[in-house]
């Protein structure tokens, strides 16, 4: 009777033990989605500050390519502030790939705390020191006199001014044109297209469509070391010189056929993901990172 | 007859792409360079720190002089930490690795009784120069932090090719590439135990 009261106990604790576990693990705060950039999550910005706000980070970011954005969570839920605020920052991806030019400025409410995270690029102009300074004495002041938009305004226009003519957009690609990988994904096309129609060619004995084919499955194979949809790019591209030169140089003229059986997928897949990634609406990173620099503070 | 040559030597080919995609051989060597520099990073970000100390120091002494045992603390630690050669071979040396590790951990915590004693002087906390500095300081830990965090991902995910299978075969008979020692959560504890307050 006791024994089974014990195991009873137990098992209401491990059920306890269970749920709250459970429970303290869907607590850990997500990173909220980038839909502006100003995303007021508690509320306290009047709309026409959040939308002058915008404006100027959009005008700054067409002039400078330098990605400013600003988050104001009600509460961190138990999250370590300098944790989460990098987790938000690389999620976002604020700043260009490569310039890493990404600021964003936090805040969350019921802690009192602000943050001032740089990415990589900046930490030389927004140094950690000027970061503090901003909080010390643009942020804080307000803040502590109740003037919560009025603190941000200037916490914004502090960060603006400090980054101001760094990276002036003339190498790196306006936002939201998102073009972080196809560089060095174009450079595994080419080389797997290269390689592709060499050996293609130099097969001199094969069979015409058996060349043609090892061609663009070595071309595919080279290039898929930068992705799938890049090695059947390559492949296409091998197939489709490939076939050009096998009928250029045949008197025949046969084997059209398989040429445009081949060419149809793809054609149509590269048509197809090729929109995928300009699409998907909303707002963008353009995929910098950052290494934690920038400064906290409370009010 | 050449023909069927041709094929098979195409064929070769392949099967060698297709192989060395599969053995890991070039994640391996990515792997290895990626940790390289995630190390740089975090080796950076410590000696940005001890280049910080002096200046603290020297702020310190100007309040709170007598304070003579925790100031001490701090230079002796820096010296310590900053006196460790930190060369490529040190990552491999899971025995070096502790040292550099525990001489850094020993230096946070002399740091952290340091930052403690100034809540004592109100004239120190006021100081404007105090002030930045503990902001660099914040900001040089907070990096140290990201640093050593991408050092442990970089690692963790080196380690795993070098134990797995297939990439262990490669990691152990054409890379003789072993596991690398990582930051332990016991260097960890040593860094958040609360510093002494004294009354």
């Amino acid at each position: 009777m006791k024994f089974s009261q014990t195991s009873r106990g137990i098992g209401f604790f491990l059920v306890f033990v269970f749920a709250l576990t459970t429970a303290l693990a869907s607590w850990a705060l997500d990173v909220p989605p980038l839909t502006a950039r100003v995303v007021d999550l508690a509320h306290v910005l009047p709309a026409e500050i959040a939308a002058s706000l915008t404006r100027d980070l959009e005008a700054h970011e067409t002039k400078t390519s330098n990605q400013v954005a600003v988050l104001i969570l009600p509460s961190l839920e138990g999250e370590p502030l300098e944790e989460f605020s990098h987790r938000v920052a690389t999620t976002w991806k604020l700043g260009q790939k490569g310039t890493d030019n990404g600021v964003l400025l936090l805040i969350a409410l019921r802690e009192r705390k602000v943050r001032i995270e740089v990415g990589y690029g900046l930490e030389g102009t927004l140094t950690d020191l000027r970061a503090a300074h901003i909080i010390r004495q643009e942020i804080v002041p307000r803040f502590r006199s109740g003037d919560l938009p009025g603190g941000i305004a200037a916490g914004v226009q502090g960060i603006l001014g400090t980054i101001e003519g760094v990276h002036i957009g003339a190498e790196t690609p306006p936002v939201g044109v998102h073009r972080g990988d196809e560089p060095s994904g174009f450079e595994y096309v080419i080389i797997g297209v290269i390689v592709g129609f060499m050996a293609g060619l130099l097969l001199s004995h094969g069979l015409q469509s058996t060349r043609a084919l090892l061609g663009s499955v070595l071309a595919f194979l080279v290039a898929q070391f930068g992705s799938a949809l890049l090695g059947v790019i390559a492949a296409g591209v091998t197939a489709l010189l490939l076939w050009l030169i096998i009928q250029a140089n045949r008197s025949q003229g046969r084997g059209g056929g398989w040429g445009e059986g081949f060419m149809a997928g793809p054609g149509s897949g590269f048509g197809g993901s090729f929109g995928d990634s300009g699409g998907g609406g909303g707002l963008s990173g353009g995929g910098g990172d950052f290494g934690g620099g920038g400064a906290s503070g409370g009010w | 007859m050449s023909s069927r040559m041709s094929a098979f030597t195409t064929v070769a080919t392949t099967i060698l792409f297709v192989g060395l995609s599969g053995c890991g051989y070039n994640d391996l060597q990515g792997l290895d360079e990626d940790i390289k520099a995630a190390w740089s990073e975090v080796v950076n970000q410590y000696q940005r720190r001890a280049d910080l100390i002096p200046n603290l120091v020297a702020t310190v002494k100007g309040y709170a002089a007598h304070e003579k045992d925790t100031l001490e603390g701090v230079v002796q630690a820096r010296a310590q930490a900053t006196g460790i050669q930190v060369t490529p071979e040190t990552l491999k040396d899971p025995a070096a690795f502790e040292k550099f590790q525990q001489a850094q951990a020993g230096l946070s915590s002399a740091l952290g009784r340091l930052i403690a004693i100034a809540e004592n002087y109100p004239n120190l906390k006021a100081d404007q120069n105090f002030r930045d500095l503990q902001s660099q300081l914040e900001g040089t830990e907070n990096r140290i932090a990201v640093a050593r965090k991408r050092y442990i991902e970089k690692v963790a995910e080196y380690n795993k090719s070098v134990r797995f299978f297939p990439t262990n075969l490669t990691a152990k008979y054409i890379l003789h590439m072993e596991e690398k020692p990582n930051f332990t959560v016991a260097d960890e504890k040593a860094v958040a135990t609360p510093p002494e307050v004294k009354f």
